[in-house]
């Protein structure tokens, strides 16, 4: 089973944004700078313990929305506004995660993790949702799915999914092998997402 | 198990005003249930122990679950002639009755939560000020702060340097002293009573003792409430809920004098309730 989790479609997190996700049961900062750089944080300031994907990018920083901390993509701490004219210690730094892009796809590992995130070179992203539901519930609805790990495979409908254990449910990340399937994989998690919501998946 | 230093400690449980017949205000204390009515010219306050100790002033409700160890902190300002006191209502905040106290004494945090009103970049520095713990009110007090203020009040015309004082007067209420726009010889008082529902989840009452007989009631509510709301999209998003009392989960500075005084001030009374003791 892959240490990498996929976090989100890179289409979907463009540069100047930063958005929540998750590694197992570790809740994430990730986000984008102007230059296309990734990060990945624990989702904690070290000053008060506000959300970092609560917090806003500039260029190639990202600052915590409640005291307008500065950090670095290092994760270290640039910049205390409310001491305009400290150095900030360099104890003082956000948990790093790595974060990469393959095939489309952000993928997170813990630091110290020294393999490849999966290659899905080769597929169409196509969408990101959340469920409402199991990995059991999913199984039920995708017949003949082939999982390996986080990866489940779909032959029937050209797709492969890279699952994600979130705090709202489970993440789906869809992609599909031919590019002209995308609408029929979007339509398709559509239908999932309705049986979910009706509790089918429960 | 709560600890009798916090049982014994005055918390408001409503606004005075709003306070009706049986069963009135079914509400929580410390986890647990309590109802506040009124019967005839009294106020009660009942939970499955029976009645408890009640006390009215600024206008709300107080009531101690255990036996009080003290009186009600006293505010001299609600009694003084020419003052506008408000009530503001109740915001609930997913958070520890501590955090939401903490994040009252706090300044650095305006310029980022309460943009164009209490703080603009870039004047975000928080300069020197004193903070200490006096012995005869066993009070925290922050004194000398001053911060530059695009709209300081409802009735502020433009950006000014405000001078405050922060006080913790009881281990969830304090009560800020703040340049008053319209007489500069007095202070606007404000100060926020929370009521802690249970360890994580808390009713933040805002009070105000102003100088200002021109803006209209609903518009000083509106102002505070406009700023509390602001302050629960933080309060609610901090991680761990619970306020650490132990050095090491956070990393507080110069500007956080008041906030590192609350918390010793607290760990050393034993008003550990909505309290992280233990690194998680």
């Amino acid at each position: 089973m892959s240490i990498w989790i996929a976090n989100g479609l890179s289409q979907d997190l463009p540069p100047g944004v930063v958005m929540a996700g998750a590694w197992r049961g570790a809740e994430l900062a990730i986000w984008r700078s102007a230059s296309g750089r990734l990060s990945a944080w624990g989702d904690r300031c070290p000053h008060r313990g506000m959300r970092l994907s609560h917090g806003f990018v500039r260029g190639e920083t990202l600052s915590c929305i409640y005291h307008g901390w500065v950090y670095g993509s290092d994760g270290g701490c640039r910049k205390i506004p409310a001491h305009p004219a400290m150095v900030p210690p360099a104890t003082i730094k956000a948990e790093v995660y790595q974060c990469v892009e393959a095939g489309g796809v952000i993928w997170v590992a813990p630091a110290a993790v020294e393999s490849d995130a999966p290659d899905l070179a080769g597929l169409t992203p196509v969408r990101s949702v959340t469920l409402r539901a199991d990995r059991g519930a999913l199984a039920r609805v995708l017949a003949g799915a082939v999982a390996e790990g986080d990866l489940w495979r779909v032959p029937a409908l050209g797709a492969v999914l890279a699952l994600q254990d979130r705090a709202e449910g489970l993440g789906l990340h869809a992609l599909c092998h031919d590019a002209a399937q995308r609408v029929a994989v979007s339509r398709w998690l559509d239908g999932v997402l309705r049986l979910a919501e009706e509790g089918a998946l429960a | 198990m709560i600890a009798a230093a916090v049982l014994n400690e005055w918390y408001p449980v409503a606004m005075a005003a709003m306070v009706g017949p049986w069963p009135g205000r079914a509400t929580t204390l410390l986890g647990h249930d309590i109802n506040v009515f009124s019967e005839g010219d009294k106020i009660i306050v009942r939970g499955a122990g029976g009645d408890l100790a009640v006390t009215l002033a600024y206008g709300h409700v107080w009531a101690c679950p255990g036996t009080p160890a003290h009186d009600l902190f006293p505010v001299p300002e609600a009694a003084q002639p020419g003052r506008r006191l408000v009530d503001c209502g109740a915001v609930r905040v997913k958070c520890s009755p501590l955090r939401a106290v903490e994040n009252f004494l706090d300044i650095a945090h305006f310029p980022f939560v309460h943009t164009d009103v209490l703080g603009a970049e870039p004047h975000t520095e928080v300069g020197r000020y004193e903070v200490q713990i006096r012995e005869d009110s066993d009070e925290v007090w922050a004194t000398k702060v001053h911060f530059y203020q695009p709209q300081a009040a409802k009735s502020a015309a433009g950006g000014i340097v405000t001078e405050y004082m922060y006080r913790v007067a009881a281990s969830t209420s304090a009560v800020l002293y703040k340049t008053c726009p319209n007489n500069p010889d007095e202070w606007d008082v404000i100060g926020i009573f929370v009521q802690p529902l249970t360890e994580e989840l808390c009713e933040v009452w805002p009070w105000m003792a102003l100088f200002d007989d021109t803006t209209p009631q609903a518009d000083l509510i509106q102002f505070q409430q406009m700023i509390f709301l602001q302050d629960r999209s933080i309060l609610e998003n901090q991680i761990p809920r619970l306020l650490p009392l132990d050095p090491g989960k956070e990393i507080p500075t110069q500007a956080d004098l008041t906030s590192i005084a609350y918390r010793r001030w607290l760990k050393r009374k034993g008003l550990t309730y909505g309290a992280q003791m233990v690194a998680a």
